[in-house]
């Protein structure tokens, strides 16, 4: 049993922040694609929805980023 | 050694990786455990330490270029002497005028100028420092967690001190609690208001300094280590690196596929260090501009 433990740890690891990397990969992917869309129907606007595409990229990623350092804290 | 399968030097290599990677006392590179004394210099902060004299230095020389082309322009009423002169004073004034026009837009036209400071050096600090530890040994101030922290407690402390005294201790706190409820009967005000308050008293005072320092140190370390990782396969696979090594085909392949995947890498790195060095700064901007305007929402 104790052999097992640092191979487990290393999948309970990955695990975590693989699963993290899920949702925020999902809701980055969703707001990209809808600035795009955004940007197409109003090129002008470009520039605008740009900077609220990071700051929205930046709030969606927290969570994936908290599973990256639950991964070092294991 | 020769007949080894060289992936089973990986984990040796990961080790050193890591190492390499620790905060350390800047002289000694193979000290071990956690560097407690304050006093110590480590090697972050000699590389902190080195892009702040370099941001410093460029901006000294940049302002004093400025002004003699400011004196010559207004003794001969010439405008074209106030041209940038070159493309490095020309780089340096986009970036200010960058860093301007994103604090008028985020914060406010009335707001907005005082803070160009601070978010100007935000952004040159964490940038000129990303760039930094790019460089073979380097390191980036935001690579280790305490740099990260430490800079994302400024942001914490300018936002909220900004906040107290724009709105005034009761009414700060009291725009956590959005304008919808508090115009509802006494008893979603205290049920909903009290729930909502503690959800967003934690979401500000808490985790957004947690998550500003978190996503520049993620990013960095990680984009540290993936390079460091491919750095380490190529030192694996070509017998130049690992003398005990005997070079064959599939070897010298895997390498090359591997130096490959370190030049896109390390492009992506570069991006992303001028990427994480916006996002702090136009994250710290927009939470300026919340506790300006706390009382409006």
């Amino acid at each position: 049993m104790e052999a097992l433990v640092p191979g487990l740890t290393a999948i309970g690891k990955s695990l975590a922040y693989g699963l993290a990397a899920i949702g925020s990969s999902i809701g980055i992917g969703v707001i990209g694609g809808k600035t795009v869309e955004a940007m197409a129907r109003q090129p002008e606007m470009a520039g605008k929805l740009q900077t609220t595409m990071f700051i929205a990229i930046a709030f969606t990623e927290a969570l994936a980023l908290l599973g990256f350092v639950l991964t070092f804290l294991l | 050694m020769s007949t080894a399968n060289p992936l089973e030097l990986l984990p040796g290599k990961i080790e050193e990786l890591v190492h390499e990677l620790a905060v350390l006392p800047y002289d000694d590179m193979h000290y071990s455990g956690a560097v407690t004394d304050p006093t110590v210099l480590t090697n972050y902060v000699v590389w902190g330490l080195a892009s702040l004299v370099a941001v410093m230095l460029a901006f000294i020389l940049v302002a004093n270029r400025e002004r003699k082309q400011m004196r010559l322009a207004t003794e001969t009423g010439d405008a074209t002497a106030l041209a940038p002169a070159g493309r490095f004073v020309g780089m340096i004034e986009a970036g200010v005028e960058f860093i301007r026009g994103m604090a008028t837009d985020v914060i406010g036209a009335k707001d907005g100028p005082r803070f160009v400071p601070l978010l100007g050096t935000f952004f040159f600090m964490i940038l000129t420092s990303n760039f930094f530890g790019l460089f073979p040994a380097g390191k980036a101030w935001g690579g280790a967690f305490g740099g990260a922290v430490a800079l994302a407690l400024i942001s914490w402390l300018v936002f909220v001190w900004v906040g107290f005294a724009k709105n005034g201790a009761f009414g700060y706190l009291k725009s956590l609690i959005p304008a919808g409820v508090r115009e509802m009967n006494v008893f979603a005000r205290v049920g909903l208001g009290s729930f909502l308050f503690l959800l967003e008293f934690i979401s500000t005072f808490l985790i957004r300094p947690l998550t500003l320092s978190v996503r520049l140190f993620a990013n960095l370390y990680a984009g540290h280590v993936i390079l460091g990782v491919f750095t380490a396969f190529i030192a694996l696979f070509w017998p130049v690196f690992e003398p005990g090594l005997k070079a064959t085909v599939g070897g010298v392949g895997a390498g090359l596929v591997a130096l490959v995947f370190l030049v896109i890498m390390y492009a992506f790195e570069v991006f992303v260090a001028i990427i994480q060095a916006y996002v702090f700064t136009i994250l710290t901007a927009v939470y300026i501009q919340s506790s300006v305007h706390a009382s409006e929402h």
